[in-house]
Formats: C-alpha cells, sequence, structure tokens
C-alpha cells in the first residue's frame, strides 16, 4: 500500500476538519474528490507531514505520517495547485535546484532536470526566465519539478486549473503516461470530475472531513445506485414523489428526460407499477451509464 | 556510444541521499541569482573600494619613508594598529554598501518567495523551516563575510607581508580572534536585519525601503533623542551606534559612547533573537498548500 490512513482526526481550533479518516491507497492513480471545504487540502497536507493529525495514525510509502515525514517529502512528488515559481531564474536551474533539495546529487539534479523538462514539453524553452511563461508552461514547469526526483508518490492538486482545452489535454497525457506505465503511484485531487475519471481507476470521496466513498469507480457505481433514462408522457409530480419516498432520486433534464437513480437492490419493475398507478405512458426506458459526476451527486447528496 | 533511448518519461537510476547541509544548494542559488541581478556586479566591485584604500594605507605605512613628500603629518592616520582594523570594519560606507548590495540581492530572499507562492515548493521538499531560513541567511552571510571578514583577513596578512616581521602579531595576538570574531557578529546582525527585512512584505521595493529607512531612522532617532534627554543612553536606539560600540570593544579600543558596550550587545542580541521568532511566525503563518 502507498498511503495507509487510519481514524485521522484533525482540527483547525474548534473547527474539524477531518473526523476519523481511514483509507488505503494501492498501485496506479487515484482521484481525490469532495466539495470545498470537505477536507481534501488538510488531507494532503497531513500526507505530506505538514500537519500532524490531532488523533490517528497513518503512513505514506511505509514511513510514519507522525516520525518520518521527511523521508515521505523524499520519495513524494507535488505539484500545487497555485501559480509558484521562483523568480530570476530559468526552468533548468529551478527544475534542478529542486532535485537537489530532494537529496540528488547537483550533477545528476541538472542532467535530470533537462530530462524531465523535455517530457513535460519545455525543452526548448528550459533556458527562459520562468516568469515569461504562460500559465500553460508554469503548469508543466510544476509537474517537471514534481517529477525530477523520479518519486514513487506523486501529489497532483488540480492540475489542469487554468488551462485551454489544448493544454489541459496534453496536460492530461502526461500525467496518464506517467500514471499507467511509469510505476508511480498517483494521488489526483481535482473538482474536475471528467479528469478524474479519465486519469484515474479509483476515487476517494471526501466529504465534511469524512471518506464518503472510496474504491474502483466503476464498482462504486454499480453499488451505489443504478440510473435508468425514462421518456413519459403525463404529469411527473405524483409519480416523482412515490419514486422518492422508494428512496431514489429523481431529475428531469431540460429536453425532458426523466433520469431516476435507484438504490443498488431496488427493482426496476417498481417505476412501471408506479407510472401505472399515476396515469403516466412510459415511452422510452434504457438502463443508462452512470457517470463519475452522478456517483459524486449521490456520495456527496448534491444535485 | 550513446544510449537510445523511448521517447517518454523515464526512471533515475541514482539514490536520493539526506545532504549534510541541505540548506547548501538554496544558498548557492542565491548567490548565483544576486550577481545575475543588473548593476549588482558593478556595486559588489565597488564595495572593495575602502579594503583597497587600506591596503594602500598598509603599504604606505610601511614604507613612510618613501612617501615622506606625500604624507606629512599622516604619521598617526597610518598607524595600523587594532583602531585601524576596528575602523575598517565600523566603517558607514561598508555599511552602506552592504546595505545596498543587499537591497539588490537580498531584499528578495523571502519576499519574492512569499509573492510568487514558492515556499511549498521548498517544504515538499524534505527541508525544515530551519533548513530554509540557513539557506536564505547563508546568501547574506556570504555578502556580509566578502565585504568584512575576507578584507580584513587579506589586510592583516598584508601588514605581515609589507612589515616583513611578526611582530604585530606577536603585541596583538587577539587580533585575528577579534577580526574573527566582529565579523561573525555583524554577519549575524546583517542577516537578521535583512531577512526580517524580506519576510516583512511580499514586494521587494518595499522591502528594499524598510531596510533603508529601519537603518538609517534608527540613527536619526538617536540624534533626536540625544537632542532632547542629552544621554549618551540614546546610542542604544541606533543600530549603526551599536555597531560602533560592540566594535570598539571587541578591538580593545575606547567606545564611541560614554555607556557600557554590553547593554549595545544586548541590544542587538535581542534583536537578532526577535527577527528569528518574528520571521519563523511569519513562515508558520504561510499557507503551504491552500
Amino acid at each position: 500500500m502507498s498511503i495507509e490512513l487510519q481514524n485521522i482526526h484533525f482540527s483547525y481550533g474548534r473547527v474539524k476538519a477531518l473526523n476519523g479518516v481511514s483509507l488505503s491507497i494501492g498501485e496506479g492513480a487515484t482521484g481525490l474528490l469532495g466539495p470545498n471545504g470537505a477536507g481534501k487540502s488538510t488531507l494532503l497536507r497531513i500526507m505530506l507531514g505538514f500537519l500532524k493529525p490531532d488523533q490517528g495514525e497513518g503512513k505514506v510509502l511505509g514511513y510514519d505520517l507522525r516520525t518520518e515525514q521527511k523521508f515521505i517529502r523524499r520519495q513524494v512528488g507535488y505539484m500545487p495547485e497555485d501559480d509558484c515559481f521562483i523568480p530570476g531564474m530559468d526552468a533548468v536551474t529551478l527544475t534542478a535546484l529542486m532535485g537537489e533539495l530532494s537529496g540528488m546529487p547537483r550533477q545528476e539534479a541538472m542532467k535530470r532536470a533537462h530530462e524531465v523538462l523535455f517530457y513535460v514539453g519545455l525543452g526548448e524553452a528550459r533556458y527562459r526566465p520562468v516568469e515569461t511563461y504562460s500559465a500553460g508552461m508554469r503548469q508543466r514547469l510544476k509537474l517537471a519539478q514534481a517529477l525530477v526526483h523520479d518519486p514513487k508518490l506523486l501529489f497532483l492538486d488540480e492540475p489542469t486549473s487554468n488551462l485551454d482545452p489544448g493544454g489541459r489535454q496534453e496536460i492530461l497525457e502526461l500525467i496518464g503516461e506517467v500514471a499507467a506505465s511509469k510505476d508511480i503511484r498517483v494521488l489526483l485531487s481535482s473538482h474536475i470530475l471528467a479528469d478524474i475519471e479519465l486519469i484515474c481507476d479509483r476515487v476517494v470521496i471526501i466529504n465534511k472531513g469524512e471518506v464518503a466513498a472510496i474504491g474502483r469507480i466503476e464498482d462504486l457505481k454499480m453499488v451505489n445506485y443504478q440510473l435508468y433514462e425514462l421518456k413519459i408522457k403525463g404529469e411527473l409530480n405524483g409519480f416523482r414523489q412515490e419514486l422518492e419516498e422508494a428512496g431514489c432520486r429523481v431529475e428531469e433534464t431540460e429536453d425532458r428526460l426523466v433520469r431516476v437513480f435507484t438504490p443498488p437492490d431496488f427493482d426496476h419493475n417498481l417505476i412501471f407499477k408506479s407510472a401505472a398507478r399515476n396515469g403516466i405512458q412510459v415511452r422510452h426506458f434504457v438502463r443508462s451509464r452512470t457517470s463519475l459526476e452522478d456517483l459524486f451527486a449521490r456520495v456527496v447528496g448534491v444535485d | 556510444m550513446a544510449e537510445v533511448r523511448e521517447k517518454g518519461y523515464h526512471h533515475w537510476n541514482g539514490q536520493l541521499k539526506e545532504r549534510y547541509w541541505p540548506f547548501w544548494p538554496i544558498t548557492r542559488t542565491g548567490i548565483k541569482l544576486a550577481f545575475q541581478r543588473k548593476r549588482f556586479k558593478f556595486l559588489f566591485a565597488c564595495s572593495f573600494i575602502p579594503a583597497i584604500s587600506f591596503a594602500v594605507g598598509i603599504y604606505i605605512s610601511e614604507r613612510l619613508e618613501d612617501f615622506k613628500f606625500m604624507a606629512q603629518g599622516a604619521e598617526r592616520a597610518l598607524q595600523v594598529n587594532p583602531n585601524f582594523f576596528k575602523t575598517y570594519l565600523t566603517m558607514d560606507f561598508i555599511y552602506f554598501m552592504i546595505l545596498l548590495l543587499m537591497a539588490l540581492g537580498g531584499a528578495g530572499l523571502i519576499a519574492d518567495d512569499f509573492r510568487h507562492k514558492a515556499v511549498q515548493l521548498y517544504f515538499a521538499r524534505p527541508l525544515t523551516a530551519t533548513d530554509y531560513l540557513l539557506g536564505k541567511a547563508g546568501v547574506v552571510v556570504f555578502f556580509v563575510g566578502i565585504l568584512t571578514f575576507l578584507p580584513a583577513v587579506v589586510l592583516l596578512l598584508l601588514k605581515l607581508l609589507f612589515s616583513g616581521s611578526f611582530r604585530f602579531f606577536l603585541d596583538y595576538p587577539w587580533l585575528i580572534l577579534s577580526v574573527i570574531f566582529f565579523s561573525a557578529f555583524l554577519m549575524v546582525v546583517f542577516t537578521a536585519f535583512v531577512l526580517l527585512a524580506s519576510s516583512l512584505s511580499k514586494n521587494r521595493n518595499y522591502v528594499i525601503a524598510i531596510m533603508f529607512a529601519a537603518y538609517y531612522l534608527s540613527e536619526i532617532t538617536r540624534g533626536i533623542f540625544y537632542l532632547i534627554f542629552r544621554t549618551p543612553y540614546s546610542a542604544l536606539l541606533s543600530l549603526p551606534a551599536n555597531l560602533q560600540q560592540v566594535g570598539a570593544a571587541f578591538f580593545r579600543v575606547k567606545t564611541p559612547y560614554a555607556i557600557p558596550w554590553f547593554l549595545s550587545l544586548t541590544v542587538l542580541s535581542l534583536f537578532c533573537f526577535l527577527a528569528y521568532l518574528l520571521i519563523k511566525r511569519k513562515l508558520r503563518g504561510v499557507e503551504v498548500i491552500k
């Protein structure tokens, strides 16, 4: 396991940020999802060793969260969300400096800086001062400095923020390549669900300081609900009320498509029976593929 | 023959090691960046003018007979003794040049990191806050040392070389220790001063203003207090005056102000300690990850 946390509690004064978070993350890419204020950043801080949990134990790459923060940071690459850089430097100097600070010999760090800058697509611009870089280039630079010491675990905090669609696609391809084939475990924190769905096969959903869901995305979708899409003729209100009382969530789209999220063990025949009771004609009925967005909405309890 | 590699990401085969001095890359990079700034090299070269003048002074003092025609009445001024070295190490011009160099190469040491949120890049590495501060402090120590300690030692060696005897060193065997300890003291005080100023604002221009204002306003305040209260203790309010006092004590010469030198030492030590606490607090207050 690359990350194992047990019953982590953390408070900022009286505000409880994490309330008994337990999770284990293994190989591959894992998404970290949650609404604002859910505790994602606090969890990242704790995993990087910046904050000590009030209660609970945990290990990252086998190192203790409380006592071995230095070892954790040596093996972890971190790409922050903020637009951050050291002014006056070119990309090679900055990336090599970060490699050296991680414990690489100077010459090796410089050589490796050139390599990763070429890898992220900044090869031609590597001698330019970083303050002249565009947002997309800075994003690539942050990825390069996170990769320079060849980490075993990569924390990516909103890696596609501030990027145009083209730049986003390119960064996602790079991350996908690193995550898929290069023995680097990735923890991707993002509010863009499509990014997580594209890169990650597992997800941790945090809500109100607690783990709301954890597991393989496909499995979670199956376990948490099923989705049926209906086209109907008739008055929706009574039908909706009856289904909601039976534990379903009902949405109506702009093109009058009715989406019914049912609990895992729900018998779909009940939908037809309810429709018949309410005098509704069902003209189209299909079991639909669910998206991560649906899962997120369901687990976190938002529309 | 060069290795042919597939396109894409490659693992690094080396071993990450714990550094004995983890802060050293920060210091080295800071020094390199300072020299890359416009006009820095010129000012740096100008900073050695007093050292060159003092070296010429030592040469002339040893060859007074040869320079009689131009050094009439200058015998006293050209006496090389502890006061000569104290004068060099407490010169206003040297302190002004240190401030000027640090305005160019030191003002942004912490301010730029705060402004561009670079602190989190450092702290995501196996570094402590103390390592980070030592790395930044190393830049100031380097430049202060190169303007104080290095020339003072060279002047001592020149004295030895031009006099051709060890008599001067036998007369003042403690002088080398005075040079070392007072230079080290200057390094600590200026490091605390520059880093504190640099941590007080995200804007390096404001930091430069804070540095010069704090340094010279302290001297102006001393003057005002002296005019009002007519007490030599007003010297305790001034950074340069306190440095003069401590310098005089280190070199065993008469102190310029009629107050005990250890009071100035205490004031400056307290300043350094408070600066350290304030900078640490500032760093702790930085949001490492939003």
